[in-house]
């Protein structure tokens, strides 16, 4: 379960990477207009999340892995969607409790 | 050029879509509730509520066959076909069933079942008559009350032509990306086009992988072509190359004595140790021409055939077994259909279909609604709408809202319809399709946002009634079911109280009438105002 | 002499009739021939063309029908996306048409059926 959880949070983390680099998205939450330097860090952080995701679950289920990627896709657009669209606020919140569970899972597999 | 490109792509994918948007909204709906086929049939059939799965599943399972071949020689030694359907994670309870004599002109006589408990190894009560989860499968590709040809031929077309318009709804999405997270709630038309984007995006995979593979399922019904090129006798000539468990000689009256089945199953054994076999079928038991096939679950393999083994019933000898090993071709082309029918999926998994198969039906929908809100607009000058709109109007109404009110009945049906009724299972059905036909009418008479409003109302009332109904009516109810861990059952009264919430929701959400001319008002004093402060 | 003139006008009138409801319908007329192109259309040229896949793909027989199987979908919505992109209907039809005959003729060659 561990290992599901750690490859969800990461494409969580990847799709709001996404979004913040996002022009819009970016002002909703941090009120500041993002500068280039910051967008591009942004999708870097992004992709590099998403394809250790992605890996992280072929390496462990193969093909059966790729249809649970599908799946973490779906479920990280629909979380993402109604924070960005009815609490921008709690984005700010939402990440740091996201990459925190990614660092937990990730000690917790490196422990055990 | 391009930009014409653009537009004909748009009109296509208006155009496709909505020439068949009903029926892939009641094929998208039966085939999300079919991912829990097995636990809806579970639901439906309360005798067997109280089976659990033995921690000692796979061990038991060779006493388990040869407790059930001498149960069905005892009970039922002339039946033309016996199944021993061993427990699974999914449906606990064991079965031995065997073919009833078949009546005069018939080619096959239906199935008598016979439960079993695993673990107390006591005969379960016969539980009531019910298509269950069944009902919702064949739905999503048989339509019911159709030929199934006919039906198979409609529904392979409205899958083309949903596979057409989600290529072409890609194309005309340029800036899909740009505001990807967005929602606008409250907006009219905005939000129905903003909910229709959302849904779409959020299971893109999904909604691509699910139509070409669901299309593939039926791929030699709809193209048989290849097949007859390339083999003498077409498509069955292509079936016994690559399934050589698939051959079937012919029935012989001859009797001749059933082979020892322990010798079977160590020969089972040693090809397959640790196996988790799945179900034992025996074609002519106790003719000269019996054949025993054993098949094995594929686990979570993305595969659909499952590991086959086919032996002589008479002497035991091994007639063919599915190939170990399959080619690039066959695992792509296999791969394809398990990938479908999702019968691998774990519950983790299996959840995820789900939530992506209602993203497709909330896809389809806010489509058909957008159109219709369209072409009321265009329509207001003209002040009376053409038999166009209101037939779409009426379509929308009784498809979106009467499809879950019709399950619903469904549900209810099966807990009141009375145990011993003859012909039980396809009254439950006809409860189905005659709720169904009731909102189509209520819709034929008037469709505006007060009707859509009451059966929000009346959907939200027979969901609650589903739970509530089940509660009285058998022994468990939706806290002793979370107190014993009967997580099957317990998602199932969960489901229907979320979905409960959403239709009062939904119902709070349509405007009265009364707030809409407020509403109005409101605006046009502000816009009063705003001239008044200008001048 | 005067028989054929009252012929001939019938003839004018029916095709005057005849062009009138094109004109009325033409729209519809024009939408109409561009779904059965692309239904129609698309479904010949795809089983024609898979057909002829399957006996030309270097595979062995059964891998070979079953991936010409597996991309008969993918083929036929290429197909029917291209016929509702491409502007000239008359177009449509010349290379779907062609195209399906060219097809079959080869299939009918290579299968010794001619």
């Amino acid at each position: 379960m561990m290992h599901e959880l750690l490859q969800f949070s990461l494409c969580l983390l990847a799709f709001n990477c996404f979004a913040l680099a996002k022009f819009n998205h970016y002002r909703e939450v941090f009120k500041t207009r993002p500068n280039e330097k910051q967008s591009k860090q942004f999708l870097l952080a992004a992709w590099i999340s998403i394809l250790l995701s992605l890996v992280l679950s072929v390496a462990q289920h193969s093909g059966y892995g790729a249809l649970l990627f599908c799946g973490y896709i779906a479920v990280s657009l629909l979380i993402l969607m109604i924070f960005y669209s009815f609490k921008a606020s709690w984005v700010k919140v939402m990440s740091m409790l996201n990459i925190s569970v990614i660092i937990l899972s990730g000690l917790f597999l490196s422990v055990f | 050029m391009k930009e014409n490109f653009f537009r004909s792509m748009t009109w296509m994918h208006t155009w496709v879509g909505l020439l068949v948007c009903w029926l892939l909204y009641l094929i998208f709906y039966a085939g999300t509730l079919s991912f829990f086929r097995d636990e809806i049939t579970l639901w439906n059939q309360p005798a067997l509520h109280h089976v659990q799965t033995t921690e000692t599943r796979i061990a038991q399972q060779k006493s388990q066959i040869i407790a059930g071949f001498d149960y069905l020689q005892n009970t039922a030694a002339d039946s033309p076909r016996w199944g021993i359907y061993l427990p699974s994670q999914r449906e606990p309870q064991l079965n031995y069933a065997y073919e009833k004599p078949r009546p005069e002109g018939q080619r096959f006589g239906g199935w008598q079942d016979h439960f079993i408990d695993p673990q107390t190894e006591q005969t379960i009560e016969q539980p009531r008559a019910t298509k269950g989860g069944n009902f919702f499968y064949r739905l999503h590709f048989d339509l019911h009350y159709l030929d199934v040809r006919t039906a198979r031929w409609i529904v392979c077309f409205a899958s083309l032509f949903m596979l057409v318009a989600l290529i072409s709804g890609v194309v005309i999405h340029k800036r899909i990306f740009k505001d990807m997270f967005s929602f606008r709630a409250n907006k009219g038309s905005r939000s129905w086009l903003d909910g229709h984007n959302v849904s779409s995006v959020l299971a893109l995979p999904f909604h691509l992988m699910i139509t070409y593979t669901g299309l593939i399922t039926l791929i030699f019904m709809l193209f048989p072509y290849p097949a007859m090129t390339a083999y003498e006798d077409g498509v069955r000539g292509l079936f016994n190359d690559v399934l050589p468990t698939n051959v079937r000689s012919k029935s012989s009256p001859e009797s001749a004595p059933l082979t020892d089945i322990e010798g079977v199953l160590d020969h089972v054994y040693t090809n397959w140790p640790n196996a988790d076999l799945t179900q034992i079928s025996i074609r002519d038991p106790n003719k000269a021409s019996a054949t025993i096939t054993v098949r094995a679950s594929t686990g979570t393999q993305l595969r659909d055939q499952t590991p086959t083994l086919l032996f002589n019933g008479v002497d035991g000898s091994l007639i063919a077994k599915s190939a170990a090993q399959l080619s690039n071709t066959e695992v792509f082309y296999d791969s394809m259909t398990a990938l479908h029918t999702g019968r691998l999926a774990n519950p983790l998994l299996r959840w995820l279909y789900f939530l992506c198969g209602i993203a497709g039906c909330v896809m389809i929908a806010s489509g058909c609604i957008m159109w219709a809100k369209r072409i009321r607009k265009r329509m207001k000058k003209q002040q009376t709408a053409s038999f166009g709109v209101k037939l779409v109007e009426a379509l929308n109404l009784a498809t979106l809202m009467g499809l879950p009110l019709a399950t619903c009945a469904f549900f209810i049906a099966n807990r009141l319809i009375p145990i011993n009724t003859v012909e039980r299972a396809d009254k439950e059905i006809l409860a189905f399709f005659l709720t169904w036909l009731a909102v189509a009418l209520f819709a034929l008479f008037k469709r505006t946002k007060a009707q859509w409003r009451q059966l929000a109302w009346l959907n939200a009332v027979a969901c609650i009634a589903v739970v509530l109904i089940n509660a009285l009516t058998t022994d468990g109810n939706i806290i002793s079911y979370f107190q014993n861990g009967q997580w099957a059952l317990f998602s199932f009264d969960l489901l229907c109280i979320v979905f409960a919430g959403l239709f009062v929701v939904q119902a709070k959400k349509i405007p009265t009438q009364i707030q809409i001319n407020t509403q109005m008002q409101g605006s046009r004093r502000s816009a009063k105002t705003k001239l008044q402060e200008q001048s | 002499m005067h028989a054929q003139s009252v012929k001939n006008s019938q003839t004018v009138s029916i095709t005057s009739k005849l062009s009138h409801i094109y004109q009325a319908h033409s729209y519809r007329i024009a939408v109409f021939s561009r779904f059965l192109a692309a239904i129609l259309g698309g479904y010949t040229f795809t089983a024609v063309f898979t057909s002829l896949l399957s006996i030309t793909l270097p595979l062995k027989k059964s891998d070979a029908v079953l991936l010409s199987v597996s991309l008969t979908i993918l083929i036929y919505s290429c197909v029917f996306i291209w016929v509702f992109a491409v502007k000239s209907l008359i177009r449509i039809w010349i290379t779907i048409l062609l195209t399906t005959a060219g097809l079959a003729l080869l299939l009918s060659v290579l299968k010794g059926w001619l």
